[in-house]
């Protein structure tokens, strides 16, 4: 009797550990990042402009202000977050190991990366593969670069894109690898290639890092098309959906001329839809598990992706990269949100 | 002893059905329609050029293409769909019920929709709200509709955009509700309304129904977003991504230019980016769940997006609509897929 009762009982204890086990493992990470008061954010660990410590050892840039949203949106604090940097490799498995909440680290969006490691929650930039090269190299196309040694950071689908294009175009690939960007580009400054490649953005980026900007140049061809969006553990629709939403928050405020310097404007809820973007009507903070300040809130400290844009890779910053393909459609470009109703 | 070694077994018993169980509800549906031989699709129950039987009781349209593209993916059979048709009214609770694995029928995202009820696998179709008078009627704009009888359905997005566009334009508003789209082009030809609006695409459709399009007119404003598309159920994201990589396929394939008619050529693998598009290279059919041929067949036996866009609802069908702002991103709409790799 007293045996069996052993027996019963750690099984039972085991079987219930289990069960919370498996529940926390399927769909919780809204609850969890809820009571832990701050969100995980998996960012790049040094790229200008998308993600990087200042002075005071802050983290800013693009891909951080996403990150900032989603803590606006849920804790009033866009300070909310631990920022986690990630390599190039180690970053996907910092969601499979559930040490990130959101992988927000100019991460191009994948059939692979979507089937293997979870789901993108939106396209927050339209970006594209290119080439760096020394204005004394001479080069003017990345035609002109058979057989010579490129800089390529290695589980990248730069490394991938490279190796097609030299394909295509009949060249004999010569890639040396590197672990991350800066790596990367600490090894094409050094003189190891004669040319670097990553996405349009990364090279804006890394270039406006150099001492001479003026001395390097991006060569004309884009050899890929590479949208970044955050990406969250699979099967937690109620997760992706706050961070999904978040930068649709921000890119519907843009759209509907809401702005961090009008959004507390008295006189700013003239139509419905921007009175359902505010939260003065409509459900939609219920809907996503948060109050109906949701997104005021963000736009009040984060601002509209035009704001997010123009801070920190505008073309008044030193990055400069025109709004181009990441204007709204309504001035031409691909920036598109569901409507927040 | 006896009754504690029966309580155990019980307890034991319990516990297995409950995990199988909450296995079950948490991710199976590619699973349960393998194990069914077909997919369960709701479609509109008539909407030319998007979802309606033919003579043979056989649906066919835009949306019902996305069906047989999902179909053609798993089982190398387009007609290995179960179509179901729902109203506006029952579509969601449909979905809930797990009545349907794929909500294909002309639905908008919204906030609302994807937190509640599951998760959009993509956008096929930009559209816009409108309206359409009769060109007796003489009414050249939505402006004039001050107080007339407005034929609208009845749980949509059309039904809370007309009446925002009604409150903005400092009109009364005057909707006569209807439960479904074709019962609602039913009264306004029955003369119960002055006008009916809805989607423009739906617009277009109706009208290619009436005895005399040509009777009717579009107005010229447009006064939504409306973004459509495929619905599953929440939590799901190898299910998910099925789908959404159908949809992709299609779009990947116009852009690089495969068709229904060349997928099939010998010389067709020219670029790495086709070469893994119809699976002679790459993983992803292995990732999916698949086989390397899916992305080729559904090519094969659905077409492109392109193609199915032209033989469905495009200039030379009776729906005639333009491409306009869903021909594809590098032709200046805004039709765009991540690159299947």
């Amino acid at each position: 009797m007293n045996q069996v009762t052993h027996t019963l009982i750690p099984a039972l204890l085991a079987f219930i550990a289990l069960s919370a086990n498996s529940y926390s493992a399927q769909a919780a990470t809204l609850d969890e990042v809820k009571s832990r008061g701050a969100i995980r954010c998996g960012v790049n660990v040094d790229l200008a402009g998308f993600a990087r410590a200042n002075a005071l050892g802050e983290y800013v840039g693009f891909d951080v202000d996403l990150c900032r949203a989603v803590a606006s949106a849920l804790f009033n604090d866009s300070e909310a977050v631990d920022m986690i940097p990630v390599n190039s490799i180690e970053r996907f498995e910092a969601v499979q190991a559930g040490r990130v909440d959101v992988l927000s680290r100019n991460t191009t969006w994948t059939l692979e990366r979507n089937v293997l490691f979870g789901d993108f929650a939106g396209i927050s930039f339209y970006d594209g593969q290119g080439f760096m090269v020394s204005r004394s190299s001479g080069y003017r196309s990345a035609l002109e670069l058979d057989n010579q040694p490129i800089c390529v950071a290695s589980n990248t689908t730069s490394e991938l894109n490279a190796a097609d294009f030299f394909s295509v175009s009949d060249m004999r690939y010569r890639p040396i690898y590197y672990d991350d960007d800066s790596e990367t580009i600490e090894g094409y400054r050094n003189g190891d290639c004669k040319a670097y490649t990553t996405d349009l953005s990364g090279l804006a980026a890394q270039r406006s890092d150099f001492e001479n900007p003026g001395d390097h140049f991006i060569l004309p061809e884009v050899i890929s098309k590479e949208p970044l969006g955050p990406l969250v553990a699979p099967n937690d629709s109620e997760w992706a959906n706050v961070v999904r939403w978040s930068l649709n928050c921000m890119i519907n405020a843009e759209e509907l001329g809401v702005t961090s310097q009008n959004v507390d404007n008295e006189d700013i809820g003239t139509t419905p839809g921007i009175r359902r973007l505010i939260g003065t009507e409509g459900d939609t903070g219920t809907h996503l598990g948060l109050d109906p300040q949701w997104c005021t809130r963000i736009i009040r400290q984060v601002g509209n992706y035009a704001e997010i844009f123009e801070r920190n890779i505008g073309p008044d910053t030193p990055i400069g990269l025109p709004r181009g393909i990441n204007s709204l459609r309504a001035d031409g470009g691909l920036i598109y949100a569901p409507p927040i109703r | 002893m006896k009754h504690l070694t029966r309580l155990l077994s019980t307890g034991l018993a319990v516990c297995s059905l409950l995990t199988v169980f909450s296995f079950n509800a948490q991710a199976a549906t590619l699973d349960n329609v393998k194990s069914r031989g077909a997919i369960r699709c709701g479609v509109s129950e008539n909407l030319p050029g998007f979802a309606r039987a033919n003579s043979l009781g056989e649906y066919t349209g835009f949306t019902v293409d996305l069906c047989r593209a999902v179909a053609s993916a798993l089982f190398n059979d387009i007609e290995a769909v179960e179509m179901i048709p729902l109203s506006s009214t029952e579509r969601f609770k449909a979905l809930q019920a797990g009545q349907v694995d794929i909500l294909a029928r002309v639905t908008t995202w919204t906030l609302e929709r994807n937190a509640l009820f599951g998760d959009f696998a993509g956008i096929n179709f930009y559209d816009g709200q409108g309206f359409m008078v009769t060109r007796r009627s003489g009414y050249q704009s939505a402006l004039e509709l001050d107080n007339q009888p407005v034929c609208v359905t009845s749980n949509t997005t059309s039904e809370l955009n007309a009446a925002d566009f009604f409150s903005v334009s400092d009109m009364r508003y005057k909707p006569i509700y209807f439960d479904d789209e074709a019962k609602a082009a039913e009264g306004y030809i029955a003369g119960d309304c002055k006008a009916f609006t809805t989607d423009r695409s739906g617009l277009a459709a109706q009208r290619s129904n009436f005895k005399e399009p040509d009777a009717h007119f579009i107005v010229p404003e447009v006064i939504s977003k409306e973004p459509l598309g495929p619905l599953v159920p929440p939590n799901d994201s190898e299910w998910t991504n099925i789908v959404r990589w159908s949809l992709n396929c299609m779009i990947n394939a116009e852009e690089l230019g495969i068709t229904s008619a060349n997928v099939d050529n010998e010389t067709i693998g020219a670029t790495p980016a086709i070469r893994r598009l119809i699976g002679l290279e790459g993983d992803t059919g292995i990732q999916l769940g698949l086989d390397p041929q899916w992305c080729a067949r559904l090519i094969r036996q659905v077409g492109n997006y392109g193609e199915s866009y032209e033989r469905h609802i495009g200039p030379d069908t009776p729906i005639g609509l333009p491409r306009g702002i869903n021909a594809l991103w590098t032709e200046g709409g805004m039709i765009y897929a991540p690159p299947v790799r």
